[in-house]
């Protein structure tokens, strides 16, 4: 199979310069010190073939670099050293709507849009009604684009985007906008794209539809690839970078258990065997609802008489963030061992999920009651995505309770009373 | 019971042009068409505008230079040569002004998607081509009506100097536009410049004025290309016997013209193209 993209050797700096001025004044009075810049290497060394038919999914910590590579590859930015070659009609979604004009009727803009995509008018008069019952927007056709809200621009500029035939399709970040009911449209299109074979390159941190979607996931971190593989390898291994960012910030960790495999380590007296979250119907799952039942399930193999232990859990938020832990010590819970050889089965279960739309990252780990010798702990154990159901924002149900009094016969007047 | 209605779940795409330049023609005349739309839009009289500025322009330099100033008297029907150099000049301030912030105001463009970049100058080009259309129209109205309008076979040479003005205009376009986005202060440096060619380049008086007052002086003035398209549009649109062209005021130097003409469009297509790859970082 040929490539449809080759990424050679790539390298880019920007140099940015500590200050920028352009006027006359300026570079009159200053002349001589034109050179003060300070380099920032965005890619060091970046080199890739993506074959055709390859759904590729590139991700890694803000800053790393996949911007200004997908940007190289779009022919926007000039690489400093190597190459970026693109074999075929490629249409790059950097961000929903370029070329849109406010000013412009929703129609106008359809055309100036598909301009930008390589489209004529007359390919395109054909199209309109087309894209407005995609967009869901009939009624808006003679709208000027500044009177639509940011969810109907969005659809529009979607539905425009996906108009140019091309052998390759490029996007960032763009499944992070719209209402869910589009989105589930977007992703319907996305696996469209993907049944009919076509080559996507998508840069998202969203690791969840990264693995869904994703034949191939590339790790970038500081310019440099860490990572490339099959998705789960992949995310599962940016996983394990943040939450291991997000540890070394833990003090009470001792610290020389950083060594060797970063995902697991301790003296592994007891050992995780295998840690899966469940559902209500006990079925393996990696989706829930909020308010939905979830069980951890743990299987530890004790491989030395450690007498009674603690096993403990934390749910991360998928950037790091601690939301909440527990362990079997702090619940007054009694695990202990004393054959070597047993497997201990260890099961937490939460009831009614409080957390909102996300992914999530589950950790584990075994240790004995003082907390200084730790057997085994794993982060990633592993992670989970609550559904997009609308109503709640933010990150946790409050399960607060509403109460509304109404008086018939209160006084006209309010007596405000002040205390004391 | 109401249905609720839904919209289709998917969109065939469409195969692009196989051609480049039919894409690229394409987008030009979506760019331009949008911005000489947006110049007029929210504004009562709209399009109109665009006829009324010229002929203000007009009536003002006709009352105060021909009128009070009596600078073309003796010049052969004045109000004609007038309306011709302003028709040009207009058309070559306005395509260098908006052509300066071609690239530098369409930053988000040129950050987010790729196309060739000299679309830009071109369209802004275009966009003051349309004014010029416009004018000309109008200009042809205005004599006609009046009676001046005295064409002849060599009138038919009149677009290969309106040629000449848009290949000067499109090569100061590409160096202004790209040059304007590292130094700011080109703006004001152009605004300044135009001053200067405007009076230098007489628009408002006969350049028969300058050589009658100075042959040297004419020699020299009349190396600027819009001094020479200008004299020479009179020449053959006005009135061929009575308004000498440039080459019979100074001579085989009214090769020279020409010749910047082509050079600023290289220099300009050169300095374009040596600092495209500049842009969508330095924007």
């Amino acid at each position: 199979m040929s490539a449809v993209v080759e990424v050679s050797h790539l390298r880019k700096r920007f140099r940015l310069p500590l200050d920028k001025s352009s006027t006359l004044k300026y570079r009159a009075t200053h002349w001589r010190s034109s050179s003060r810049y300070r380099d920032l290497i965005a890619l060091r060394d970046v080199s890739f073939d993506i074959p055709e038919g390859q759904f590729l999914g590139i991700t890694g910590p803000n800053g790393c670099g996949k911007s200004t590579l997908l940007k190289i590859l779009c022919r926007i930015y000039k690489a400093d050293g190597g190459y970026a070659r693109v074999n075929g009609e490629f249409s790059a979604f950097l961000e929903l709507g370029v070329g849109f004009n406010p000013e412009l009727t929703a129609r106008e803009n359809i055309f100036l849009g598909g301009a930008m995509l390589g489209l004529t008018r007359a390919q395109l008069r054909h199209k309109v009604d087309e894209v407005f019952a995609f967009a869901e927007l009939e009624e808006f056709a003679e709208q000027k684009l500044k009177n639509f809200s940011s969810g109907m621009q969005v659809r529009l500029a979607f539905s425009v985007a996906i108009l140019a035939q091309t052998d390759l399709l490029v996007m960032d970040e763009v499944l992070a906008v719209g209402d869910a009911s589009f989105q589930e449209k977007c992703f319907d299109t996305f696996s469209r794209y993907k049944r009919e074979g076509k080559t996507i390159v998508l840069v998202s941190h969203d690791l969840n539809s990264l693995e869904e979607y994703c034949d191939r996931v590339i790790l970038l971190n500081r310019g440099e690839i860490i990572g490339d593989g099959p998705a789960a390898e992949v995310t599962n291994a940016y996983h394990r970078m943040v939450a291991d960012h997000a540890l070394a910030a833990e003090r009470d960790l001792p610290s020389d258990l950083s060594r060797g495999d970063p995902s697991q380590w301790g003296s592994q007296a007891v050992e995780f065997m295998s840690v899966s979250l469940l559902d209500a119907s006990e079925q393996t799952a990696r989706r829930f609802d909020t308010g939905s039942q979830m069980t951890l399930d743990m299987q530890l193999l004790v491989h030395r008489d450690v007498g009674d232990f603690v096993c403990g859990m934390a749910i991360r938020r998928a950037d790091g963030l601690l939301l909440s832990g527990t362990n079997t010590f702090i619940d007054h819970v009694t695990v202990s061992s004393h054959s070597p050889g047993e497997m201990v089965s260890v099961r937490y279960t939460i009831d009614s999920l409080p957390l909102l739309a996300g992914g999530y990252i589950v950790q584990v780990s075994v240790h004995d009651v003082t907390g200084s010798d730790i057997y085994d702990f794993a982060a990633p154990a592993a992670t989970f995505h609550i559904n997009n159901m609308g109503g709640h924002v933010g990150m946790l149900e409050m399960r607060g309770r509403w109460q509304v009094e109404q008086e018939r016969d209160a006084p006209t007047r309010a007596v405000r009373q002040t205390a004391g | 019971m109401s249905v609720v209605a839904q919209g289709s779940g998917t969109i065939d795409a469409i195969q692009r042009p196989r051609s480049i330049f039919q894409r690229n023609l394409n987008l030009v005349r979506e760019l331009s068409i949008t911005s000489f739309k947006l110049k007029y839009t929210g504004s009562a009289l709209g399009y109109v505008w665009s006829l009324v500025k010229p002929l203000m322009l007009f009536g003002i330099m006709y009352l105060v230079f021909s009128i009070l100033l009596r600078a073309g008297v003796g010049a052969f029907d004045f109000p004609v040569q007038l309306l011709v150099a302003i028709v040009a000049w207009t058309f070559f301030t306005e395509a260098t002004s908006t052509a300066m912030n071609a690239v530098a105001g369409n930053g988000d463009l040129i950050r987010k998607a790729y196309f060739p970049r000299w679309i830009l100058v071109v369209a802004s080009t275009t966009s003051a081509l349309l004014t010029l259309a416009i004018n000309t129209v109008l200009v042809v109205i205005i004599t006609f009506a009046l009676g001046h309008l005295d064409l002849t076979w060599l009138s038919l040479l009149a677009p290969l100097y309106y040629l000449e003005l848009i290949v000067l205009v499109l090569g100061l376009s590409m160096l202004l536009s790209s040059l304007f986005v590292f130094f700011r202060d080109l703006g004001h440096i152009w605004e300044i410049l135009s001053l200067v060619l405007f009076y230098g380049s007489a628009v408002v008086f006969p350049f028969e004025i300058i050589y009658t007052h100075s042959k040297k002086l004419a020699d020299f003035a009349g190396l600027n290309p819009v001094a020479q398209i200008i004299t020479d549009l009179r020449h053959v649109l006005v009135e061929p016997d009575k308004i000498p062209s440039m080459a019979s005021l100074i001579g085989p130097l009214a090769y020279i013209p020409i010749a910047i003409t082509i050079a600023v469009f290289i220099l300009g297509f050169v300095v374009f193209n040596r600092l495209t790859p500049k842009f969508a970082e330095s924007l």
